[in-house]
């Protein structure tokens, strides 16, 4: 508060009854992380490190501790987001300039995750689907939820959650399936193998960065950060097991031709009443990723509106328009792998680099201020 | 007087425009009163002292038994002199002297008696001599319980207050009443524990039945829509009830309850959506048998919501979700079915709404004849003439089965409506479609707040705490906080260290 309004920003202070209890950050954090990333990375990860690649989904997890320490860090420095850090650090324009970077980068993510969703509709459900209706529903819900509040979007991040948790149970129907021998030998490959693997791995686990955006809306930040540090863990043991029992269930030269292993490994699920499972996987997909539609479209608005004044309920309205225009041109595979690495690209910059740089900008401007 | 006159300029006119007209004719009051038949004035003479006297009175709304057996006994036959004297002479609990004429209409049409000498007409004396006209105290019959008390509020507030307050003889729940409606004057009770009860939804409470203006309230569910949080939305945000009982259990809880004068029905807020899955009988019962009943209701109602759009989604889009075996019967059903499968479940679906509303708004016996009509004759027609499946026909008579066993009435009209969206987004995209509509519904219930509490608490946001008394109901022993959402001042219902001891085997 006292930084803000000595660079001259004056950020309203967020009201109680806005605020989200510590412990949703971890809701939060999973929901964001986990996206349509869990049907398709084990094929990406196995290209370099094979059987071993789920020690670097383990690794690359653990390093996301050190991250988000870092971004508590810089939240407590500056008692606010990052978008007080940036203006904090580096001026007003500068900072601001810098801050719509982050309406860019959310839009596109936005439209990265939901044309991944509508490609995978597409390919296993409806292959006449029409984009332009889909994604307008899609975003319209995504707009009424924003509407509630950081609270709704929270909410429907928990429940996005636990509601589709019973899908994990029917990966215990693979493991009868599975040969674990095909992770042996252990340790096969080489370090650089493994760490191209885990950098690989890192932008699936890509969307914790959103901490950065939801820190002052967290009441007692202080305690939230064992939950947020324990969101990431579960992300990563999730990751870690379903690679593990992808690897065990797939064969290699298999796993190489499987876009999707997740939905794959749901094909084998046969209850009296239900064959083909992967659908239900599907639709419940639509369900998984709400949060990350809704997130990323709270934030960009949210960055609008700190940016540019422009009225939330206004800035949510136009980042959909953006993103369905976006979507308009995802039409083809390689248009949303496009989108897809770039994204991650960029925020893989943003968490690896950024962060800590920011971090140490935020030190030293502390000193220099204090002078 | 002053005071009034130099604060309220409108009092102030009102006040000088009584004053000529009192020099005109000073029973200018009279004049509407007149109009009426039951409007009633007689005169009387003091025996003893010889003074004439007044009554004027609304004969439909007195009880002319206190009259002539507790006040005119005393007013013709003891010593009066003047209108003061009577606080001595009568063996009524409620008189009043007055000299405001403003008063007048209010005390006779609340059943007061008003009593003039002829001498004085300035000063009026006003006797509580209301007729209570209230049927008599019957079993519910909305919320039936098998065991559990009999009793089911009636019309009459005062009635109503008395049966709960029996349940809870303690100084501390206050009853405060407020008068609404510019027509109907309907008295409007709060109920509240103090000591208990959070002060800010009292406050809420307090505030919004202030903000309402309407001139006629009939029913305590005009209030509900008046002060709800979100009145367009299909979900009732207070909860209703007409026993007595569950009112004194939840006041206990920290609740609010709200009773309106003419309505036998309760309203309790803030109130959560699980609560509307929960019958009060829940808590006669032990806590297994309870808990069991209440994941079926949930369970009924997802079946309810969910099943036909299912079945339309399915045989639209998925045949290949459906197993070999399972396929075979729905295409034997559904071999001469000309219609796709929304048109048949929204035929069907229809068909039961009408038989429904139907047999709601006809009359009993005729009522029954109606469901034997349209469940028997109808369904098996439908099916014999090849308009619908029997499967889909075995589905709906499921689904309206499970819908009723919402124990709430206005709960299961929102699950009745529930079902047609789901059934347009199943005809759209499928089980996607189904997703989606479930994600706008569960959006909306995530907003929704009942007193500016979350509706959809203890699920969201999540309270471990509360989940003891939500699908399942936990034993008692585990009962002893009060729900954690509604802050109350005193959480703690009962130390339970007592009952927690647990003894080792054998001793």
């Amino acid at each position: 508060m006292i930084i803000g309004r000595q660079v001259g920003i004056m950020h309203k202070p967020i009201q109680d009854r806005f605020k989200i209890s510590p412990f949703l950050p971890l809701y939060v954090i999973m929901a964001m992380q986990i996206g349509i990333g869990v049907l398709g990375f084990q094929r990406v990860v196995a290209k370099d490190a094979g059987n071993d690649a789920w020690i670097s989904v383990l690794g690359a997890g653990l390093i996301i501790h050190v991250i988000v320490w870092v971004m508590y860090k810089i939240c407590e420095t500056v008692q606010g987001d990052v978008l007080t850090a940036n203006v904090y650090v580096f001026g007003k324009i500068a900072g601001n300039a810098l801050n719509s970077f982050f309406i860019f980068y959310y839009i596109l993510t936005c439209a990265g995750v939901l044309g991944g969703l509508i490609e995978i509709i597409k390919v296993w459900m409806f292959p006449e689907l029409n984009t332009f209706v889909f994604a307008s529903v899609y975003l319209l819900l995504a707009v009424y939820i924003i509407n509630g509040g950081l609270r709704t979007v929270a909410g429907m991040a928990f429940f996005s959650l636990v509601l589709p948790a019973y899908l994990l149970l029917v990966f215990g129907l693979a493991v009868k399936h599975a040969d674990f021998t095909n992770l042996l030998p252990v340790f096969d490959h080489t370090l650089i193998d493994m760490i191209k693997s885990g950098y690989r791995m890192s932008l699936t686990y890509l969307g914790y960065d959103v901490l950065l955006f939801i820190y002052p809306f967290i009441k007692e930040p202080q305690k939230s950060k064992k939950w947020a540090h324990l969101g990431v863990f579960f992300t990563t043991i999730l990751y870690t097991v379903l690679a593990i029992l992808t690897f065990a269930y797939f064969s290699g030269g298999l796993l190489e031709k499987s876009i999707w292993p997740t939905l794959e490994m749901w094909k084998i699920v046969q209850l009296p009443f239900i064959e083909r499972f992967e659908y239900i996987g599907i639709a419940n997909w639509a369900i998984i990723i709400i949060p990350n539609v809704a997130i990323s479209l709270w934030v960009a608005s949210r960055v609008t509106k700190q940016v540019f004044h422009l009225k939330q309920r206004k800035g949510v309205i136009v980042a959909a328009l953006l993103c369905l225009g976006i979507l308009m041109f995802l039409n083809s595979r390689e248009r949303i792998n496009m989108v897809l690495d770039l994204t991650a690209l960029l925020s893989f910059a943003v968490s690896y680099l950024f962060i800590p740089f920011l971090y140490l900008s935020v030190l030293i401007a502390k000193k220099v201020k204090k002078k | 007087m002053q005071n009034e006159r130099s604060s309220s300029p409108e009092k102030n006119q009102q006040h000088t425009q009584n004053k000529n007209e009192e020099k005109k004719n000073s029973e200018d009051w009279e004049k509407t009163f007149l109009k009426s038949k039951d409007f009633t004035k007689t005169n009387y003479i003091n025996q003893k002292t010889g003074k004439p006297f007044t009554f004027v009175f609304m004969s439909t709304l007195v009880d002319e038994k206190i009259l002539s057996n507790s006040v005119l006994p005393a007013l013709l036959e003891e010593e009066l002199y003047q209108l003061s004297d009577i606080k001595k002479l009568l063996p009524i609990p409620d008189v009043q002297l007055s000299t405001e004429k403003s008063e007048i209409e209010k005390k006779l049409f609340n059943g007061y008696v008003m009593l003039f000498l002829d001498n004085d007409k300035s000063l009026f004396a006003f006797i509580a001599a209301q007729k209570e006209v209230s049927r008599s105290v019957s079993a519910p019959e909305i919320e039936f319980s098998v065991v559990g008390p009999k009793e089911a509020f009636v019309e009459s507030l005062r009635q109503n207050i008395n049966m709960v307050r029996k349940r809870m003889p303690i100084k501390e729940l206050v009853s405060e009443e407020f008068t609404l409606g510019s027509l109907s004057k309907t008295k409007i009770s709060i109920l509240h524990v103090e000591g208990i009860t959070n002060d800010e939804i009292i406050q809420t409470v307090r505030q919004r039945i202030k903000n309402i203006e309407f001139d006629e309230i009939v029913d305590s569910s005009y209030i509900v829509q008046l002060i709800s949080d979100n009145e367009s939305s299909p979900f009732p945000q207070l909860l209703d009830t007409e026993r007595p009982d569950r009112v004194a259990a939840i006041l206990a809880e920290g609740k609010i309850a709200i009773l309106v004068d003419g309505s036998p029905h309760a309203l309790i807020g803030p109130t959560t959506l699980i609560e509307f899955f929960s019958s009060f009988e829940d808590y006669f019962l032990n806590w297994v048998l309870s808990s069991f009943f209440r994941l079926i209701r949930v369970f009924g109602v997802a079946f309810s919501i969910l099943i036909t759009p299912i079945y339309v989604a399915a045989l639209t889009y998925h045949y290949e979700l459906i197993p070999k075996d399972l396929l075979g019967t729905l295409i034997n059903s559904r071999r001469v079915v000309p219609f796709p499968p929304i048109l048949e479940a929204l035929f069907l679906e229809i068909t039961i709404e009408l038989l429904r509303e139907a047999g709601a708004r006809l009359p009993t016996k005729v009522g029954q004849t109606i469901g034997i009509v349209g469940g028997i004759v109808l369904g098996t027609a439908s099916v014999e003439a090849g308009l619908t499946s029997n499967v889909l026909l075995i589905f709906i008579a499921l689904a309206a089965l499970a819908a009723f066993t919402t124990p709430v009435y206005k709960m299961s009209n929102t699950i009745r409506l529930l079902r047609f969206p789901f059934l347009l987004m199943a005809e759209l995209w499928g089980l996607l479609g189904i997703t989606i509509a479930f994600c706008f519904l569960m959006t909306h219930l995530i907003r929704l707040t009942s007193l500016g509490h979350p509706f959809l608490e203890p699920l969201y946001p999540p309270r471990v705490q509360d989940l003891k008394d939500a699908f399942i109901r936990g034993s008692f022993k585990d009962l002893n906080r009060r729900p954690s959402y509604l802050r109350t001042k005193d959480p703690i219902r009962f130390s339970g260290e007592k009952s927690h001891k647990k003894k080792d085997i054998d001793e």
